[in-house]
């Protein structure tokens, strides 16, 4: 074992570690209520040039270290990703060290455990930007972006995620195309928004499956409601018709009586949206019912941990969500395959593009200034100048003077101006042994049909 | 379609089953230990992971891995007790709460630590047994789940009532000074009742494993249905905490079926309502001290 392999295992040990102490500590803050109202630590971002904690700053000074931080989920509802994308993140990190690094710096990630929770990711938040002086951040959630959505503009730090899907950031986020950055709204994500995958989906079960009348179980949590309401009415606006729509709070122990009153009801197919854990219990009450029918997963259940625990009560299911191949996913598959044993999903595809992006846009601005990294984001992932897939790629061809157009492992990274990117939807088949791809919607398709994003 | 109210019924006392095996024992450790052990889903984590593993990794039968929670998390939640809050019995009940809080929330993260954050399913074999003519389906699980209930009830009623160790222990409930001078061990007693209540738990752990996974929220998830069924049919009272849970239970799945689609995540906040209700009409709970103590 090399010896950054022994310490990238051994800080991900630490970092699950002292992540569960933050949570702890977080916790019994919040049981004792110490926590201030959580808008007092702006003052930190002060001259955005001065990641002097780090050696980085905006006077062209060449830093020793980059420090970007990860806010992730490695405990909470969605800490079944985590892995994938750590281990994901991780390759990008040891690729774009083994190239020099940006600025010819060392690279790092400092990742951190948010839960998923708004109040603790502001928290990871605030100690990324004003004690450990990271350049940029590649994380955070759709329930953490939302309710932080003014913290973060506040903060102006460049934030590039692989996890958003929600439609509020449809018309958020990104550098509105300009060249300034009065007008820019600091948060770019590298997976497709839920708009888009959820209109792929529909259309898949309109035109390729013929499903004219489903029935949805829905989670009451932001992100399954936000992709219900979406589904709901793209499917309704493709001539589709949704019977009922049933909704049920999330950790119970049965679902049976939902799903009984779901299908009293009558219905081609039924549409799922929870998290892991809930989906586990229903998908065995389900089994256990002999309801039967054609069932359609949300996205978020993409994951091997599905087939690993209910694999075979939810044989012949299908599940859309964006794909994972995008034009560097051979050779990113290949690497990423070499140093883990993860299941992949889109979020850890993303989360690799995610962290090229924000290491290129780095070695771009020259510089680790928030606001020249922000600039410099749009002008390496978009179109124009020599294509690259790899940081390496990308650092010679910025050596040379070039612009550089990043195409990444989960989509091409071609940001549109609100931060987002555009991609092929996916609707696999659900086997004891894994996904098998059913229908294939193309993102150029969806382009035409989505007037915003 | 309409449901058949038999089915939402027989949903209902498999969620009451799950909450009954929690909340006889919080409510046994608050009407003898007199405190909220906040740290109770933690004991019921212990029985997912302990059924889990004598599952998977021994071999065993379903019914046999109960066994196996039962008598491990029984042992472990009586250490725990012994080391954390037997020390601080003479606290008082606020120290005791805090306590109970910072070991849930340390025993939690320390199954995350130890375990990880993949779920751990048990595989299990059911078969469903349908009744058309009268329009349910009941499955081998949930008659499983309901029957080592009524199993745990029967065994604690008979204890209760007709072994001296159960009659010391109403009577320390009763009053614990009066009980120390009548002769009776009162830390004997304690020290059974953490035994029993954590036991309990270790079966709800399994039941939850079997049907849900084990995870290190899967005990802190129940919690808060726990203490609400416990305080419905009246804090300390473990025949109370039995009717609190079943009616807790049924009214959650017949709720289903009564509310609009677009309201039925609301069915767990219609089983709050009717706490509400209950404690405004009734503040001592549904079984009052007299039956309690009788």
């Amino acid at each position: 074992m090399s010896r950054k392999e022994t310490v990238g295992t051994d800080r991900r040990t630490f970092l699950a570690i002292t992540g569960t102490g933050a949570l702890t500590t977080v916790g019994l803050a919040g049981c004792i209520g110490t926590e201030d109202d959580g808008n007092g630590g702006n003052g930190g971002n002060g001259g955005n040039g001065g990641n002097g904690g780090n050696g980085g700053n905006g006077n062209g000074e060449t830093p020793d270290t980059v420090v970007v931080g990860q806010p992730g989920s490695l405990t909470g509802t969605w800490d079944f990703l985590q892995p994938a994308a750590s281990d994901a993140t991780d390759l990008a990190v040891q690729q774009i060290n083994d190239a020099g690094g940006p600025l010819d710096a060392e690279f790092e990630v400092n990742r951190q455990d948010t839960t998923v929770d708004p109040q603790q990711a502001r928290e990871v938040l605030r100690q990324f930007i004003d004690s450990d002086g990271v350049a940029a951040i590649n994380g955070l959630y759709s329930s953490e972006i939302e309710p932080l959505w003014e913290f973060i503009q506040e903060q102006e730090v460049p934030i590039i995620t692989p996890w958003p899907g929600s439609t509020y950031l449809d018309t958020r986020g990104g550098d509105k195309g300009t060249d300034e950055t009065d007008d820019d709204e600091w948060l770019w994500r590298t997976v497709i928004g839920d708009t888009v995958h959820t209109a792929g989906a529909a259309e898949a079960m309109i035109d390729e499956a013929g499903v004219e009348r489903m029935a949805i179980l829905s989670a009451t949590s932001a992100g399954e409601e936000g992709w219900t309401r979406q589904f709901t009415s793209w499917y309704e606006e493709l001539g589709g018709e949704i019977v009922e729509v049933i909704s049920a709070s999330e950790g119970q122990s049965s679902y049976q009586s939902q799903l009984n009153e779901l299908f009293s009801n009558d219905f081609d197919a039924w549409a799922l949206s929870f998290a892991l854990e809930d989906a586990i219990t229903i998908l065995r009450n389900w089994e256990d019912g002999g309801y039967g029918g054609q069932l359609l997963m949300e996205d978020g259940l993409r994951d091997d941990s599905l087939i690993d625990e209910v694999g075979e009560q939810a044989d012949g299911a299908w599940i859309a969500a964006g794909s994972t191949e995008g034009p560097n996913y051979d050779q990113f598959l290949s690497s990423y395959e070499e140093v883990s044993d993860e299941g992949l999903h889109p979020w850890a595809v993303a989360a690799y593009d995610a962290t090229n992006i924000i290491a290129l846009a780095i070695h771009h601005a020259g510089e680790t200034s928030h606001e020249a990294i922000q600039r410099s984001i749009g002008a390496v992932s978009r179109p124009d100048g020599t294509t690259v897939t790899t940081f390496a790629e990308g650092k010679d061809a910025l050596d040379n003077g070039d612009e550089i157009n990043y195409e990444g492992a989960v989509t091409d990274c071609d940001f549109t101006e609100h931060g987002n990117v555009w991609g092929d939807v996916v609707v696999e088949r659900v086997t004891p042994d894994g996904f098998e791809t059913e229908f294939t919607i193309s993102g150029d398709e969806l382009q035409d049909e989505i007037d915003e994003y | 379609m309409e449901i058949p109210l038999a089915q939402e019924i027989i949903f209902g006392l498999v969620i009451g089953s799950y909450i009954a095996l929690g909340a006889i024992g919080f409510t046994l450790v608050y009407g003898l230990v007199n405190m909220i052990n906040f740290a109770h889903g933690e004991f019921i984590t212990v029985g997912a992971f302990v059924g889990y593993l004598a599952v998977v990794f021994g071999g065993l039968s379903i019914p046999m891995a109960v066994a196996v929670a039962l008598a491990i998390t029984a042992v472990v939640g009586w250490v725990i007790a012994r080391v954390t809050f037997e020390p601080m019995n003479e606290a008082g009940a606020v120290p005791l709460l805090l306590m109970s809080i910072g070991l849930g929330l340390v025993l939690r993260n320390g199954f995350r630590v130890i375990a990880g954050a993949d779920r751990r399913t048990i595989p299990r074999d059911v078969t469903t047994y349908r009744f058309d003519d009268w329009g349910f389906f009941v499955t081998s699980q949930q008659l499983f789940i309901i029957g080592v209930t009524l199993v745990a009830v029967v065994v604690l009623h008979v204890f209760l009532s007709r072994t001296m160790l159960g009659i010391a222990m109403r009577a320390t409930s009763d009053n614990e000074d009066l009980a120390l001078v009548s002769g009776i061990d009162t830390r004997r007693i304690r020290n059974a009742v953490w035994i029993a209540a954590s036991g309990l738990a270790g079966v709800a752990g399994v039941m939850l494993a079997v049907s849900q996974s084990a995870n290190p929220n899967v005990g802190f998830g129940q919690l808060l249905l726990i203490i609400t069924a416990a305080i419905l049919g009246g804090a300390g009272s473990p025949y109370g905490a039995i009717v609190g849970s079943y009616l807790l239970g049924i009214g959650i799945t017949v709720s289903v079926a009564f509310l609009p689609s677009g309201l039925t995540e609301l069915n767990a906040t219609m089983a709050f309502v009717v706490l509400i209700v209950v404690l405004l009409v009734r503040p001592g709970g549904l079984v009052n001290a007299e039956v309690r103590t009788s």
